[in-house]
């Protein structure tokens, strides 16, 4: 009905490695780009701004880490710190006078710079004792973050972001820095696409799986674990610098902190690793369930008649989103990338269902 | 220099260091009977703690009772937590067996907050906040019971692992599919393991909630329990104690060298360098077996 | 195949695995072991051998496989549904493939943990047992085990299979990689005990000249089926499995070979 395929059938190559081989997800893409470009006409500005945007961001960094942990199987506790480092050296390189555009390739060369160095554990360990020590750098980079004034502006430990400015124009209004968010996640989108066809991607793949085969077959596993590491931490950077400037505006260390680490692996998780339009779903069910949960629960409590605290209303929320990601583990390891792809698969071929392998 | 100050630290140190070490000796026990790294401990550790505060203050029971009745609750915690979350996860990927703990973690923190709130509360277990004085050297009480109890622990692990059940646990540790071929219930070997962790946890809750009061700055002590447990060996229960110490001594000292230098806080900075020296140069830790490391 | 068939420990009836829900190991595959019998699986790699005896000890759970169709009985019981330990406890041992023995433990904790469903008293009685038909791990018993000799990993298997005091024993490959006299030694421990202790044995080898020799029937497994199943002294004198198993017959073309799938008999 939707896609109406009875099968694939490619004729030669360029069909079979195309990006969207099925013309129907191509409408399809097309119609989303189309709503998200007139996004800010449709929708209340309140939400563009507090809900799409904060999204896209989320979805670009999810997709960065996603890079790391789903391509290349390595783990990263510390994922909030690299965007952390690439929000801080944006703002302080935009208070220095530099150009944002510049600015914002300066941080995510900086965060690309000192992520490698979670690469170098890396290249040393792996699984656990890879996790215990991402774990470490990021309260590492914590603490040199609030303890360090230079870093972090002073005793206040916040520090103004200046506002963002495209090739001389000042881009302040909710439409504008929704379309940065904007641009900045289709350019992730459609790298991580890309990425799959090339022979970075397939190299980053063969490492995960085992990495002395891969290094047997020839592929230098040192190189690619590298290359991984410092592109996911560029787009971390990145992302980092683009949230402050578009969404927070001030940046402070409990931005970054462990907590949003995990919150950043959640998103991988829930969503599906190595899925990127899992990433999307992950980002929009980790970033809303918290608001979704707080309405159910005051909805729920005027229906029953329970009545809460503040504390227990304010530690709720955190509780059930622990509970959500043991609930996704074990339902669905795969997460809500995978439930796509199912449903999608079904309705590929419907209603022919014989089609089907 | 001030030796004396230094050696009390040293030694103030090495005692707070045996109390880090029961956090450890829970990631341990886990992790020697099933290889899964439990980053829940520090929030089991809180939900200890909590327990025996409701036991106290909602069923009025005396502090000794309350200590008992946690211990039991807490088993059946530990329990429950391996047939809910961890049975369907054997065999998984360890990204998702790690995954699962830090939802635990999330789960358990933020539940007991929920629960309780997040106020702090004093935990009475009738320690006096008068110092020990060993010669000229001043020694918090509570510290010292900690470490006593570390070590009784610490004892009382050595002998179980050499107890029939004690060698039926490694033997799961070793091979998961050889015990199940020889008939060992490999599931309830695992949820004992949990068991006897929580029951742990909830001892270093108490005595750290006499330190410092139970709030959620409990789970915080997960990243030092992570840091000895991977300094001793994660599947070492010795190893668990000296590397409690070691840390306990190194933290102590460095801290008041570092503290003035730095502004303060220089304890987890001092943590984090040591899990990090840790895995670089010598991953399975001071007494570790060696094919820990491929996982 | 037999009018007058002894009593059964354990039948396979069309027994058929799936690992994952999707790849298929093993199908049809239907095997009777008689009581204090002595049966030979043989079979090239990735036969199913490792799978069927898997199937039997329950141990498919740990690979995410299942039975999907067919029928496990053991002493007239079906044991389809219970888990590992029940069936253990019922009196199925299983040597798993390349012996792994807890490599941390010493034979005498390996036989410890072996007896987790026996009774306390038991245990030391068994122990007895295992020290006499293997004097050696007696002599090394506080060793890690992770140290002995593959021979000897090889006896502690075995013998921790005998702690738990089955009825029937299965083995998968004893022999990989031991040396020809060891081999020799193990298979006539192995016939020992059978003879001694009534013990009924499925052996799964790929040295079919040693299995041959001491069992008294054999099935042939090939890609998931049984392709022949017959007397030991019959399979031996049987052409192809001289030619295939035996390495008996003189060098021939590789021509020749495909006849051979033209005569294979499907048994299901």
């Amino acid at each position: 009905m939707l896609f109406r395929q009875a099968g694939i059938f490619h004729t030669n190559y360029a069909a079979d490695r195309a990006l969207f081989p099925i013309s129907a997800d191509r409408w399809m893409i097309g119609i989303l780009l189309l709503c998200a470009l007139a996004a800010p006409l449709l929708v209340n500005s309140l939400y563009v701004s507090s809900y799409l945007l904060p999204w896209l961001v989320w979805t670009a960094g999810a997709l960065g880490l996603n890079l790391i942990l789903g391509w290349a199987g390595q783990f990263h506790l510390g994922y909030a710190a690299v965007m952390g480092i690439g929000a801080y050296a944006t703002v302080h390189a935009t208070r220095a006078g530099i150009p944002w555009e510049i600015a914002i390739v300066l941080g995510g060369a900086t965060a690309s710079i000192i992520g490698i160095g979670f690469a170098f554990a890396a290249l040393r360990v792996k699984g656990l004792y890879l996790a215990l020590s991402t774990l470490a750098l990021q309260f590492v980079m914590d603490w040199v973050i609030s303890h360090v004034p230079a870093i972090s502006g002073g005793t206040q430990a916040t520090l103004q972001a200046p506002d963002i400015r495209l090739l001389g124009w000042p881009v302040t209004s909710d439409a504008g820095l929704y379309y940065v968010a904007l641009i900045w996640c289709v350019m992730v989108t459609s790298f991580m696409l890309n990425l799959r066809r090339t022979a970075l991607g397939r190299a980053l793949i063969a490492v995960r799986e085992k990495d002395f085969a891969a290094a047997v077959i020839g592929v230098n596993s040192f190189y690619f674990k590298l290359v991984a590491f410092s592109t996911s931490s560029f787009i971390g950077g990145v992302t980092g610098a683009i949230l402050i400037g578009t969404f927070y505006h001030a940046v402070t260390p409990e931005q970054f902190s462990v907590d949003v680490s995990i919150q950043a692996l959640a998103m991988v998780i829930v969503g599906g690793l190595g899925s990127i339009i899992g990433s999307y779903f992950g980002a929009a069910f980790i970033l809303l369930m918290p608001g979704a949960m707080n309405t159910f629960i005051s909805w729920a409590a005027t229906q029953f008649g329970f009545s809460f605290s503040i504390e227990t209303l304010a530690h709720l929320p955190q509780a059930l989103y622990g509970a959500l990601i043991i609930a996704f583990l074990l339902i669905e390891p795969l997460g809500l990338g995978k439930i796509y792809s199912n449903i999608r698969d079904y309705l590929l071929v419907w209603p022919f269902g014989y089609v089907k392998k | 220099m001030d030796w004396a100050l230094l050696a009390e630290s040293a030694v103030n140190g090495g005692l707070v260091g045996l109390m880090y070490s029961l956090v450890a000796m829970g990631i341990v026990l886990i992790y020697k009977s099933s290889s899964v790294p439990n980053l829940a401990q520090g929030a089991m550790t809180m939900l200890g703690a909590y327990v025996v505060l409701a036991f106290a203050n909602n069923a009025k029971a005396p502090i000794w009772l309350a200590i008992i009745l946690a211990i039991v609750t807490m088993f059946g915690v530990g329990m429950a937590i391996e047939r809910v979350a961890l049975r369907r996860l054997a065999g998984r990927p360890i990204i998702m067996i790690l995954m699962m703990t830090l939802g635990l973690e999330i789960l358990l923190r933020a539940g007991s907050m929920t629960i309780w709130g997040g106020t702090g509360r004093p935990m009475p277990i009738g320690i006096s906040d008068d110092p020990l004085f060993l010669g000229p050297l001043l020694i918090n009480r509570t510290y010292a019971v900690g470490a006593a109890v570390a070590v009784a622990m610490f004892a009382l692990f050595v002998l179980f692992f050499r107890t029939r059940m004690g060698v039926v646990l490694r033997a799961i540790s070793d091979d998961y599919t050889a015990a199940w071929s020889v008939g060992i219930s490999v599931e309830r070997g695992v949820a004992l393991s949990w068991a006897m962790s929580a029951v742990v946890a909830t001892i270093a809750g108490v005595l750290w909630a006499s330190v410092q009061g139970v709030d959620q700055s409990l789970a915080q002590l997960l990243l030092k329990g992570v840091t000895v447990a991977v300094l001793g060996g994660l599947d070492s229960i010795g190893g668990a104690l000296l590397a409690g110490i070691l840390l306990g001594i190194v933290e102590g000292v460095a801290a008041s060298f570092l503290d003035p230098l730095l502004g303060g806080a220089s304890r987890d900075l001092v943590d984090a360098a040591m899990l990090i020296l840790t895995i670089m140069v010598r991953p399975h830790g001071l007494f570790g077996r060696h094919d820990i490391e491929r996982i | 195949m037999n009018a007058n068939t002894p009593a059964k420990v354990l039948s396979l009836n069309n027994v058929e695995v799936v690992y994952d829900h999707v790849s298929l190991a093993i199908k049809g595959v239907s095997i009777d072991v008689p009581e204090g019998g002595m049966v030979a699986l043989l079979g090239a790699n990735g036969a199913g051998k490792s799978t069927t005896l898997k199937s039997i000890s329950g141990l498919l759970i740990a690979e995410r496989g299942e039975v999907r169709r067919g029928e496990l009985q053991f002493l007239g019981r079906s044991i389809g549904a219970l888990s590992p330990q029940e069936r253990v406890r019922l009196g199925i041992a299983h040597v798993l493939e390349g012996r792994r023995v807890f490599e941390h433990l010493t034979p005498d904790e390996n036989l410890i943990a072996a007896s987790a469903v026996r009774g306390r008293h038991d245990t030391s009685r068994n122990k007895e047992r295992v020290y006499s038909y293997f004097p050696r791990l007696h002599e090394r018993r506080t060793v890690a085990s992770g140290y002995l000799s593959g021979g000897e990993q090889q006896m502690l298997a075995i013998g921790r299979a005998l702690m738990t005091q089955p009825k029937l024993l299965m083995l998968d490959e004893p022999s990989l990689g031991l040396a020809p006299f060891l081999v020799a030694e193990i298979f006539q421990i192995i016939s020992r005990i059978n003879k001694e202790e009534g013990l009924s044995v499925l052996l799964v080898e790929q040295n079919a000249v040693a299995a041959l020799e001491i069992v008294s029937h054999g099935y042939l497994i090939e890609s998931g089926r049984i392709v022949m199943h017959d007397t030991a002294e019959t399979l031996k004198k049987n052409p192809d499995i001289r030619e295939f198993y035996l390495g008996g017959a003189k060098a021939k073309s590789f021509h020749d070979i495909k006849h051979y799938s033209r005569r294979k008999r499907w048994l299901t």
